[in-house]
C-alpha cells in the first residue's frame, strides 16, 4: 500500500520546503505583532483619525479571505500601484498585514482588560502616556496575552500553506511538486500533514500549558 | 500641636469646578484652597464626588469647567461654555503631576516589579535619575513606612496594610510638593488601617502638605487642620475638626457624623463585656 521510499528518497526536497514554511512563520509572525501593536495602539489612542483607521484596518482583514487577498497582493496590487513586487514579498506583506489585524485584535483587548488603576498610577507619578504603556500596562498585558498570542502563531504557521498558490517553494509547494513526478499523492500529502501535526501538537499543547499556568 | 494657619499662597487653587457625567452633575462648583503644611480631610457620604474632586486635582479627571492652579501655576481654565483659557501641553501636565504624589484606594501596586522596584520606578522613569541614589532613598523610604525588610518582595504577597505602606513610600520617592489621597484604608481589613493611618500621621506631622478623601472620622477629627464636607458635589461645611464634626451645624453634617456615632453605640455592649 504506501510506499514510503518517495518520501524518504525526496527528503532533502521536503526538508527545504520545511525551511521556507518556518521562515515564513518565524518573519510574518514578527512583522505581524509589532504591526499588529501598532495598530492596536491607533485603537486605544485619543485620537478619531487614528481609532477609525486601526478600525479599518482590523475589519477589512478579518473579512476578506485570506487566499483572495494574496493572490490580490501578487497578481493586482502592482498593477494597481504600477510596482514590481517579488512573490517573496507579496507573501510576506500579505501574510503580516493579515496576522497583525489578529494579532492587534489580541492586544487591544488584553491591555483594555488591564485593570485601570495601573494606568491611573502610572499617570499619578507623572509618567507620559507612552511611558506608562511600555514600563508599566505592556509587561503586565503581554503576560496575559501569551496563550492567545500563541495560539495565533499556530494558525499563522498553518497559514503559510496557501504561499504555495504564489509559486513560493514552501512545504506544501514542494509536495505537490513531488507527487507531480512521482504520482505517490497518497505519500506525500500524508508525510506533509505528520510534519504539522509533529510540529503544532506540541506546540498547542504548549500554549495551553501556558494558558493553565496563567489562571 | 496646635495647628498654625497657613497665610501661604496656596499649593492647590480650586475654583468653580464643576463635573458632569452626561447629565448628572457630579461637582457643582466647588472653591477649595490647600495652603502649604495643611492636612484637608474630604468628608461626605459616597457618590457626595469627593473621589471626583480628588483626581480633578491632577488631571486624573478632567473638569467639564472650572479653573486649577498648582503652586500658582495655571494647569486648567474652562470656562462653562466650554471654551480653554489655559492650553497645557501633555508634557507640563506630566511634570506637575511628578509634584504632587496620590494614593489610591486600590493601591495599585505594579504587580510586575519588586517592592524595591515598584518605589524606584517614578524617579528612573519619569526623572530619569540614576539607581544608585534612587535606591539609597527608596530604602530609607521603605524603612520609614517600616517596610524596609520586605524590598525584595513581590507586591502580591504582601497584605493590605503593607501595600499601601508601600504605595505611600512610592509616592514620597518622587519628593512630592504635596500628597493627594483617596480612601487610602477604605479596602483594608479594620485591624490593617491602624498601620496606614499612622504613617499618615508621621507624614503630616512631618509637615507634609495633604489632601485626604476618607471616611476614617478619628483621623479627620485629631490630624487635619481642616474639615471639608461635600455633599451631592457641594460643600456643606468646612473649619476647623472640632467646629465641624464636634459642633456640626449644617444637617447633613449632624446626620452622617451620628450615623458613626450610632455604629458606635451599636458596638458599646460588644466591647463593655
Amino acid at each position: 500500500m504506501f510506499d514510503w521510499s518517495v518520501i524518504t528518497q525526496n527528503l532533502d526536497l521536503l526538508g527545504w520546503g520545511l525551511l521556507v514554511t518556518l521562515r515564513y512563520t518565524v518573519i510574518t509572525c514578527l512583522l505581524g505583532l509589532v504591526i499588529g501593536l501598532v495598530i492596536a495602539l491607533a485603537q486605544l489612542s485619543p485620537l478619531r483619525v487614528t481609532r477609525v483607521a486601526g478600525m479599518l484596518f482590523v475589519e477589512f482583514f478579518r473579512n476578506v479571505p485570506l487566499l483572495v487577498w494574496l493572490l490580490w497582493s501578487y497578481y493586482a496590487l502592482p498593477i494597481f500601484a504600477g510596482i514590481r513586487i517579488s512573490r517573496e514579498a507579496a507573501g510576506i506583506l500579505a501574510l503580516s498585514l493579515y496576522g497583525a489585524a489578529y494579532y492587534a485584535e489580541i492586544l487591544r483587548a488584553g491591555i483594555q482588560a488591564l485593570d485601570h488603576g495601573q494606568g491611573d498610577a502610572a499617570k499619578a507619578l507623572g509618567m507620559s502616556p507612552l511611558q506608562a504603556m511600555y514600563r508599566i500596562i505592556l509587561p503586565q498585558a503581554f503576560r496575559q496575552m501569551i496563550p492567545p498570542l500563541a495560539g495565533q502563531t499556530i494558525i499563522q504557521m498553518k497559514n503559510t500553506t496557501l504561499l504555495s498558490v504564489i509559486t513560493i517553494p514552501d512545504l506544501l509547494y514542494q509536495a505537490s511538486y513531488i507527487s507531480s513526478f512521482t504520482y505517490r499523492p497518497m505519500e506525500v500529502y500524508t508525510a506533509v500533514g505528520i510534519i504539522f501535526l509533529i510540529i503544532l501538537v506540541p506546540s498547542n499543547y504548549l500554549a495551553r500549558r501556558l494558558e493553565l499556568r496563567n489562571h | 500641636m496646635i495647628p498654625v494657619q497657613s497665610t501661604a499662597d496656596p499649593l492647590v487653587e480650586l475654583r468653580d469646578i464643576r463635573k458632569c457625567f452626561g447629565s448628572h452633575e457630579v461637582l457643582k462648583g466647588i472653591d477649595l484652597d490647600v495652603r502649604p503644611g495643611e492636612v484637608v480631610a474630604l468628608l461626605g457620604s459616597s457618590g457626595s464626588g469627593k473621589t471626583t474632586l480628588l483626581r480633578c486635582v491632577n488631571l486624573l479627571d478632567q473638569p467639564s469647567s472650572g479653573r486649577i492652579a498648582i503652586a500658582g501655576q495655571p494647569i486648567y481654565d474652562r470656562s462653562p461654555d466650554g471654551r480653554d483659557n489655559v492650553h497645557l501641553k501633555g508634557r507640563d501636565i506630566w511634570a506637575m503631576r511628578s509634584r504632587v504624589g496620590m494614593v489610591f484606594q486600590q493601591f495599585n501596586l505594579f504587580p510586575h516589579m519588586s517592592v524595591l522596584a515598584n518605589v524606584m520606578e517614578g524617579p528612573r522613569t519619569v526623572l530619569g535619575e540614576d539607581d544608585r541614589t534612587n535606591r539609597e532613598r527608596a530604602m530609607d523610604l521603605l524603612a520609614k513606612v517600616g517596610m524596609a525588610d520586605f524590598a525584595d518582595r513581590m507586591p502580591t504577597r504582601l497584605s493590605g496594610g503593607q501595600k499601601q505602606r508601600v504605595s505611600i513610600a512610592r509616592a514620597l520617592n518622587m519628593r512630592p510638593a504635596m500628597m493627594l489621597f483617596d480612601e487610602p484604608t477604605s479596602a483594608l481589613d479594620p485591624e490593617l488601617v491602624g498601620e496606614v493611618l499612622n504613617t499618615m500621621i508621621t507624614l503630616a506631622r512631618e509637615g507634609m502638605t495633604m489632601l485626604v478623601v476618607t471616611h476614617e472620622l478619628g483621623f479627620a477629627l485629631e490630624v487635619a487642620t481642616r474639615v471639608v464636607f461635600l455633599d451631592q458635589g457641594a460643600i456643606a461645611a468646612q473649619g476647623t475638626p472640632q467646629q465641624v464634626l464636634l459642633h456640626p451645624e449644617n444637617e447633613r453634617v449632624r446626620t452622617f457624623v451620628n450615623r458613626f456615632h450610632a455604629t458606635a453605640e451599636l458596638m458599646r455592649p460588644l466591647l463593655s463585656t
